[in-house]
């Protein structure tokens, strides 16, 4: 199984295995798409842009405003959570939620997927 | 002053502008943004208008003839084009694509030591290329004759 294979089976674990996680991405630092197991109705490019622009401006915010050592960026809608913590030096994870996810299951999972991730990219 | 031809986009000052405002655009985006973000944001628009510029020429999926790619984005992009940079040539190295470029936008009027990456010009090319040849990359600005390279020389490798 290829590298990106491996990536793509371990979000889209993450996804099928934690409840309300609907749908997840690793992004790498110049905003391209790694791996998606994003819905149909999403663009890749947009999403993989738009996560990567938002986790460096997070890591700003973080070190900018004196919040210490960044560790997620997390957005709340009316419909849910988009989540996005890094996955490696040169990568981020993009996760989405429904409305009423149990955010501590969550970040366990999303941290233990993230350094997967980690590991599978070197 | 005469106005310009109907076919440019701006009646009066036709559809050039300063270098120096476009730099001090992507400046002023990294100030408020972050280097980080402000490069992703670069880069995506400028994989847009890499594509949208093979599009416009009719070559989206002409395949992966490099010297012809680069005599078509040479002149659509240097001194008879939009003047975003020259394209000297393309070559390919195994599995990689070198682009040797000069004169990019994003590298006016940096001091000699400049660690600064191109990324609106990088993006440019590298969605150009994606639009060409079919295949997805990465791109980075791995030479730079600020950094003492004997070129600026953008190189794309497939993603992961």
């Amino acid at each position: 199984m290829s590298r990106a294979d491996q990536i793509l089976k371990e979000i889209k674990t993450l996804s099928s295995t934690t409840p309300d996680v609907e749908a997840a991405a690793v992004i790498d630092n110049d905003g391209l798409m790694i791996a998606s197991a994003l819905g149909a109705d999403m663009d890749d490019d947009a999403v993989a842009a738009m996560g990567a622009a938002l986790l460096g401006l997070g890591e700003r915010s973080a070190s900018e405003l004196t919040r210490g050592d960044f560790e997620m960026v997390m957005i709340r809608g009316g419909d849910g959570y988009l989540m996005l913590v890094r996955s490696g030096h040169d990568s981020v994870l993009c996760v989405l939620t429904s409305r009423n996810a149990k955010l501590g299951l969550i970040f366990l999972d999303v941290s233990r997927a993230a350094k997967e991730v980690g590991r599978l990219l070197g | 002053m005469n106005s310009m031809q109907s076919d440019t986009l701006r009646p009066q000052l036709g559809d050039f502008n300063s270098i120096i405002c476009f730099k001090a655009a992507v400046v002023g985006v990294e100030e408020a943004l972050g280097e980080r973000a402000a490069r992703v944001a670069l880069i995506s628009a400028g994989r847009k208008r890499g594509v949208a510029l093979v599009e416009s020429l009719g070559l989206t999926g002409q395949g992966a003839d490099l010297q012809v790619a680069a005599a078509q984005l040479g002149a659509a992009l240097g001194v008879d084009g939009t003047r975003l940079c020259n394209v000297e040539r393309i070559v390919q190295e195994g599995e990689n694509i070198r682009v040797i470029v000069s004169d990019t936008v994003c590298m006016a009027g940096e001091p000699q030591g400049s660690t600064r990456e191109c990324s609106f010009t990088l993006g440019a090319v590298h969605g150009a290329l994606e639009a060409l040849t079919g295949r997805k990359l990465r791109g980075k600005h791995v030479e730079s004759r600020w950094r003492g390279d004997a070129d600026d020389v953008f190189e794309f490798t497939s993603r992961v």
